[in-house]
């Protein structure tokens, strides 16, 4: 008699908030980004928790969410058209800025990486010199990532207690954002031990 | 005999486009910005040989065989003319090169650049060069003295200079003339043929001549007709004419002796002239316009006038010349910088006239010694001549004038006839193009690729589901083609040795064969075609129409009243647009023809005049995805056919309205008219879309022109009327036996109604107590209670008066009407005629059951609310008894069930399934003949519910036969049947409602009678009833019984029989719930009363 009827199930413990987040985490949130497609099918309006789709009219361009797309594409149902700021020469604008610049300068999306990532390996066909732009978006993602370090180093040289990043994006802020936090609990850790042992030291002379 | 315009055609893409004669003039010659350089025949040549010389081809020049172009990639190049070799690079620049022109003989070329630099370079040896820095801008244009003494060249810092080729010494002509706009103009400038010794430059719009040497403005060309910027001279090779282009498309002549305007040209479409060219034999002169189109005009300064003009001066210059002869050799070689530097020679106005005119006038075999004088100018010599010799001046002057206007022909100031415009497809790109679209339409893409190594097709359907993407060859050389749900259609003109042919694909056939061609008679070019369900079209050369079945049998033939333009199909309709005649001043004038092909075949459009916005042309003619007849012009005007004022044609968009810039367009593939969508293809500075990049698709939406749009009222008037248009088509569909969404006719009254009131409660607000009047006319029955009350509680008494008289009669109205229906229906009859009692305002599609907001709106009134309800029930009886029919439908929310019943019609095979979901770019398919039925019943008659087969059989014939006739045909099926009560109860008060009113006609004493009858009481009527039915009355009393409870034992429907018999009125008519909601507050209502 163990499964009794009237047993309440269990609510399953959530476990405590990560201090960060995993790259496909942030992709997934990525995922509800919206995207304009071309279906090549006829469907009428479809009703999702996440609030209403359609109607599909073959031919004609429309917004979905992210994962729809790729979905739809993967299953060769539709025609993808990339956002406007995946084009060559923009994307060499915002990388030539973003190095001119020593803060961190606006992305077109918050989500560029992952929008970058995920169109790139599901839909190149239909992205005009899709190797150029995943070489200008790696770029720029490179030169933030350089900065982003730079800034944590003197960060932590300099030892500031506070620090101000504008224009970060999620995926950017969890590439450090982990090891950075443990490492400053770390080294506050070893400051605070040592800190005793040194004035004792210092006693000694 | 005046000169000739032939019609523009297209020559290259749109830009600069520079235009010259070969030096035999045997054929034309044009370079555009596409990078081709064409070779011309003539203006009729439709294959002309092509010469890519690069990316972009800025200018060219042509002489002795050799071909100069400069090009994008900042060279100067030479090809062999006519076989187009590349011949290797004659110089480079920094930048692009503007202007390249050759001396006389053919051995140098000079070209002046964007980098200030004018470069002189040996043909045969290209080290041999000579740079000219000088200029602050860059150079436009350049001319080479005929003599080879000189260079002019006009730049962009304002300057026309002439530069001395020997010493590369400068002197600015016209430093900083500041009249020329270089902006504006691109001031291509020319010497006098063979002397030289006048160079024209176009100035603002003046035609400003300078004098060889002493540089001095000798005398300006102009006429009214300028209004604008000339842009490019160019003289006659004879010396004795110039022509001129402006900005703004007019082209002037000019006798340069008299000054006098010979010619004056429009351009047909105002673009900017920027090539000019003159035959070098014959009075012709070929332009070429911004837009890369050529043209040319024919008869310039016809032999005649030539003669006349020639003879006469060389009498005069034979004297001159005797008199100079002393001088020449003094002067021959002398020091031109001297005269240079005296630039004060102030020879006098007369003596500039004198020797325009010897110039002008000379004959060619004495130019070599006259064109000594002008080196030989001397100012004393002058005035003394001038002085010697003024009564022959004036003796020249009276002859050269004479003989001047009598050349004058009489100037045609008329209407000018426009040329006809080409036959096209819609939604194809010019056919020129390598790769072009064939067709874009709402089923798919035929693209056309056209190079050198491929010539294919490519279609691809937007629906993957009605057919996969498919490449086919084209080596039929297939130029028009269509494609819908089952077929692809491609046409070619014929050639030399092929007939013209018509090539069907049709790839929704069940059979192994799926490909027909047809071949047109000899001389028969196919010029339009066109598909529509089951069948496809096709417009010839020979005037003709000619209709297949889509499997490829011929079927009807019919001439057209005119050379075909565009033609379009949609299921069973036919639209065919031709040139109705001669259009005026860039007027087109068409007209149309649209016809039914289905079983029954008639016209319904019998070539109407087609209406165009001014100067514009066809450019898109189509169906909308419901079936409309929609076309778009040239200036981007959408019209749609409106079937509710009469055919005619309704302006609903305006796409140039939604351009960002002056040249951006919007390519229309598509019109839907539920979702309201205008589907198009934005091209920025283009009126159509390249192949590639793939263009995206953007949906406009529709406006109507109405006034005032940006005020409240504006707007829902626009709004109001837009909704009316654009479900126009529910009409007609249900008309037809076409299948289609209740519930968009549904949402579309009940928008409507909404607009009315709003209007109506403005109005209101404003005190415009008529203009409320007249929209209450307009609002069905119930809407009009609701404005009663409104008027009632925003106290307008006397409105509310009128308002309720207009109920009244509304309701009257549309009680006759149900009554009528009623009555037949006891008969088992079909009422054909239930829309024709309506008023004329009162548009039957808005005869709706009422929306349930309303009536929540309205809740707790009083007993005229009662009565609207009863009007509600009224309505919706009718759509549950033809749901009824339907056995598979549960009765309940009849909008629930409407939409399933639309839902459920999806034919048998998967295909045809999945073309049906799609709401918006099915074919229309006429339903199974049951379907069509129940169509018929919701709209305009029931079905019989006694099952009276026959009679139900021949009933139907009867409709699909002769619909128009069908209120005919149900009388004589009247007579035959056992008579109604009410019909008895007529006969018996005919006579004494004649009394009444003597003066009464047949419909009016039935509607008399009807009102009558229905004042007797309920009993009395059933009396009727029960004495007409008689012996056969078994049946029929189950039916009505039957009626009486529809619901069975539902509890409301118990309620509201109750509820109806408590009621005053006590309506004779049985009721069905027909929603529970309205049932409920029904019964609530009855509740609350008791």
């Amino acid at each position: 008699m163990g499964g009794a009827p009237w047993a309440v199930p269990v609510p399953v413990p959530i476990p405590p908030a990560a201090p960060g987040m995993d790259p496909a985490e942030a992709e997934f949130l990525a995922e509800k980004e919206l995207v304009t497609i071309v279906p090549n099918f006829s469907l009428d309006r479809i009703y999702l928790i996440g609030g209403d789709l359609g109607p599909f009219n073959p031919g004609l361009p429309m917004e979905v969410p992210l994962w729809l797309a790729i979905n739809l594409k993967q299953r060769q149902k539709c025609r993808l058209i990339p956002p406007e700021w995946m084009d060559v020469e923009k994307l060499e604008a915002i990388r030539d800025q973003e190095r001119k610049e020593d803060t961190f300068t606006p992305m077109p999306s918050p989500y560029y990486m992952e929008l970058t990532k995920l169109l790139l390996n599901y839909a190149s066909d239909n992205i005009p010199r899709a190797d150029e732009i995943r070489t200008l978006v790696k770029d720029t993602w490179d030169t933030r990532i350089a900065k982003l370090r730079l800034s944590a180093d003197s960060f932590v040289r300099q030892q500031e207690a506070h620090a101000k990043l504008d224009n970060l994006t999620l995926m950017e802020i969890n590439t450090t954002g982990t090891f950075l936090t443990q490492a400053l609990d770390h080294m506050y850790k070893l400051r605070t031990s040592l800190q005793p042992g040194e004035s004792a030291q210092s006693q000694d002379f | 005999m005046p000169s000739t315009q032939k019609p523009m055609r297209y020559g290259h893409t749109e830009g600069h486009t520079d235009v010259c004669f070969d030096d035999s003039g045997s054929c034309i010659v044009t370079g555009g910005s596409d990078g081709d350089i064409r070779i011309w025949e003539n203006l009729d040549d439709d294959d002309p040989k092509s010469i890519n010389v690069g990316e972009k081809s800025y200018s060219f020049a042509l002489k002795n065989g050799r071909l100069v172009s400069a090009i994008s990639n900042n060279t100067v190049q030479i090809h062999t003319f006519p076989e187009g070799a590349p011949d290797g690079i004659l110089t480079r620049f920094t930048t692009n090169a503007n202007h390249v022109v050759f001396n006389t003989d053919g051995t140098k070329i000079a070209a002046g650049s964007s980098d200030f630099m004018v470069k002189i370079v040996e043909v045969t040896d290209c080290s041999q060069q000579k740079s000219f820095r000088g200029h602050d801008a860059p150079v436009l244009s350049l001319c080479f003295d005929p003599k080879e003494a000189f260079l002019a060249s006009a730049s962009c810092d304002g300057s026309v200079r002439v530069w001395k080729i020997s010493d590369q010494t400068i002197w600015p002509l016209l430093q900083k003339c500041n009249d020329v706009v270089n902006a504006k103009s691109i001031c291509r400038l020319a010497w006098q043929p063979k002397s030289g010794k006048l160079l024209a430059v176009p100035v603002d719009k003046v035609v400003k001549l300078y004098r060889r040497n002493t540089w001095e403005n000798q005398c300006d060309l102009s006429d009214n007709f300028i209004t604008q910027t000339l842009n490019v001279v160019t003289w006659s090779p004879c010396g004795l004419y110039l022509a001129a282009g402006s900005v703004d498309g007019c082209i002037a002549v000019w006798n340069v002796d008299t000054r006098q305007c010979m010619e004056r040209i429009k351009h047909e479409r105002s673009y900017t002239i920027c090539g000019l060219a003159w035959h070098p034999k014959y009075g012709q002169i070929a332009y070429t316009d911004t837009e890369g189109n050529l043209g040319l005009i024919e008869n310039v300064c016809d032999k005649d006038g030539k003669k006349l003009s020639a003879k006469v001066p060389s009498t005069v210059t034979k004297e001159y010349n005797d008199l100079f002869d002393g001088d020449d050799n003094d002067f021959l070689n002398g020091d031109l910088t001297e005269l240079q530097s005296s630039p004060k020679v102030t020879a006098n106005e007369e003596d500039d006239d004198d020797d325009l005119m010897l110039a002008s006038g000379r004959p060619r075999h004495r130019a070599a010694i006259l064109e000594d004088d002008e080196n030989s100018l001397d100012t004393a010599l002058m005035k003394v001549n001038s002085n010697l010799e003024g009564d022959e001046d004036d003796q020249a002057d009276g002859l050269s004038v004479l003989p001047g206007s009598s050349t004058q022909r009489p100037f045609y100031d008329g209407p000018m006839p426009t040329p006809q415009q080409k036959p096209f497809q819609s939604g194809s790109t010019p056919v020129h193009l390598t790769h072009r679209f064939m067709v874009w339409n709402s089923i798919g893409i035929i693209r056309c690729y056209n190079d050198e190594q491929d010539n294919a097709v490519d279609v691809e359907f937007h629906d993957t589901s009605i057919h996969h993407a498919t490449h086919l060859p084209n080596s039929l050389n297939h130029t028009m083609a269509d494609l819908s749900s089952e077929a692809i259609l491609l046409a070619s003109e014929s050639t030399e040795e092929l007939a013209s042919k018509l090539h069907c694909i049709h790839f929704s056939s069940w059979d192994s064969s799926k490909e027909w061609t047809v071949d047109m008679p000899e001389d028969e070019d196919i010029e339009a075609i066109c598909l529509g369900q089951g069948w496809a079209a096709c417009a010839t050369s020979a005037l003709l129409t000619r209709v297949f079945t889509i499997g490829g049998v011929q079927k009807e033939i019919f001439s057209l009243p005119g050379p075909v333009v565009s033609m379009a199909g949609h299921g069973e309709q036919l639209m065919v647009i031709y040139h109705r005649g001669t259009g005026f001043d860039g007027d087109q004038c068409l007209g149309v023809q649209l016809m039914e092909l289905g079983k029954r075949k008639k016209q319904v459009l019998h070539g109407d005049p087609l209406p165009l916005a001014r100067k514009s042309y066809l450019m898109w003619v189509g169906f909308s995805a419901e079936g409309t007849p929609c076309y778009v012009d040239s200036e981007g005007i959408v019209r749609m056919l409106n079937r509710g004022l009469g055919n005619t044609w309704i302006p609903v968009c305006n796409t140039r309205e939604y351009c960002k810039g002056k040249s951006d367009h919007y390519w229309v593939v598509g019109i839907h008219e539920n979702p309201q969508q205008l589907r198009c293809i934005p091209c920025k500075g283009a009126r159509f879309p390249p192949t590639l990049p793939r263009p995206a698709v953007a949906i406009l939406s529709f406006k109507l022109p109405y006034c005032q749009i940006t005020t409240e009222k504006g707007q829902m008037e626009e709004q109001f009327w837009r909704s009316a248009v654009f479900h126009n088509h529910l009409d007609y569909l249900s008309k037809h036996g076409y299948e289609y969404d209740e519930n968009a006719k549904n949402q579309a009254a009940k928008e409507q109604q909404e607009l009315l009131m709003k209007l109506f409660a403005l109005s209101c607000k404003l005190e415009r107590e008529f203009r409320c009047m007249e929209l209450a006319g307009l609002m069905t029955q119930n809407v009009v209670n609701l404005a009663v009350k409104y008027a009632s509680r925003s106290r307008k008494l006397i409105l509310a008066q009128r308002l309720s008289e207009l109920a009244v009669e509304k309701a009257t109205e549309l009680a006759a009407a149900e009554e009528e229906e009623e009555e037949e229906d006891f008969r088992s009859h079909l009422n054909a005629g239930y829309s024709h009692s309506a008023t004329e305002w009162s548009q039957p599609r808005t005869r709706i059951l009422q929306n349930d907001q309303v009536e929540d709106s309205e809740e707790g009134d009083a007993a005229e609310e009662m009565e609207e309800m009863t009007a509600v029930q009224r309505h919706s009886k009718k759509y549950s008894e033809a749901n009824k029919k339907d056995p598979t439908v549960p009765p309940g929310n009849v909008l629930d069930t409407m939409s399933k019943a639309s839902k459920k019609t999806p034919a048998s095979t998967s295909r045809a399934g999945n073309k049906q979901e799609s709401p918006v770019l099915k074919p229309l398919i006429p339903k199974p003949k049951s379907k069509q039925a129940l169509a018929a019943s919701f709209f305009q008659s029931r079905t019989p519910s006694t099952g009276d087969k026959t009679m139900e059989e021949r009933e139907e014939k009867a409709e699909k036969d002769v619909p128009e006739t069908a209120a005919a045909a149900t009388e004589t099926i009247e007579n035959k049947r056992p008579k109604t009560g009410f019909q008895m109860w007529l006969e018996e008060n005919r006579g004494s409602i004649l009394e009444d009113a003597p003066d009464l006609e047949e419909t009016e004493i039935i509607k008399e009678g009807m009102s009558r009858f229905r004042m007797l009481t309920s009993e009395e009527r059933m009396g009727w009833t029960e004495k007409a039915k008689g012996g056969t009355a078994d049946s029929n009393s189950t039916e009505v019984k039957k009626r009486k409870r529809p619901l069975g034992a539902s509890d409301e429907g118990r309620e509201s029989q109750e509820e109806k018999s408590k009621e005053d009125l006590s309506l004779p008519r049985k009721r069905k719930p027909l929603d529970q909601p309205a049932n409920v507050k029904l019964s609530a209502f009855a509740f609350k009363q008791s």
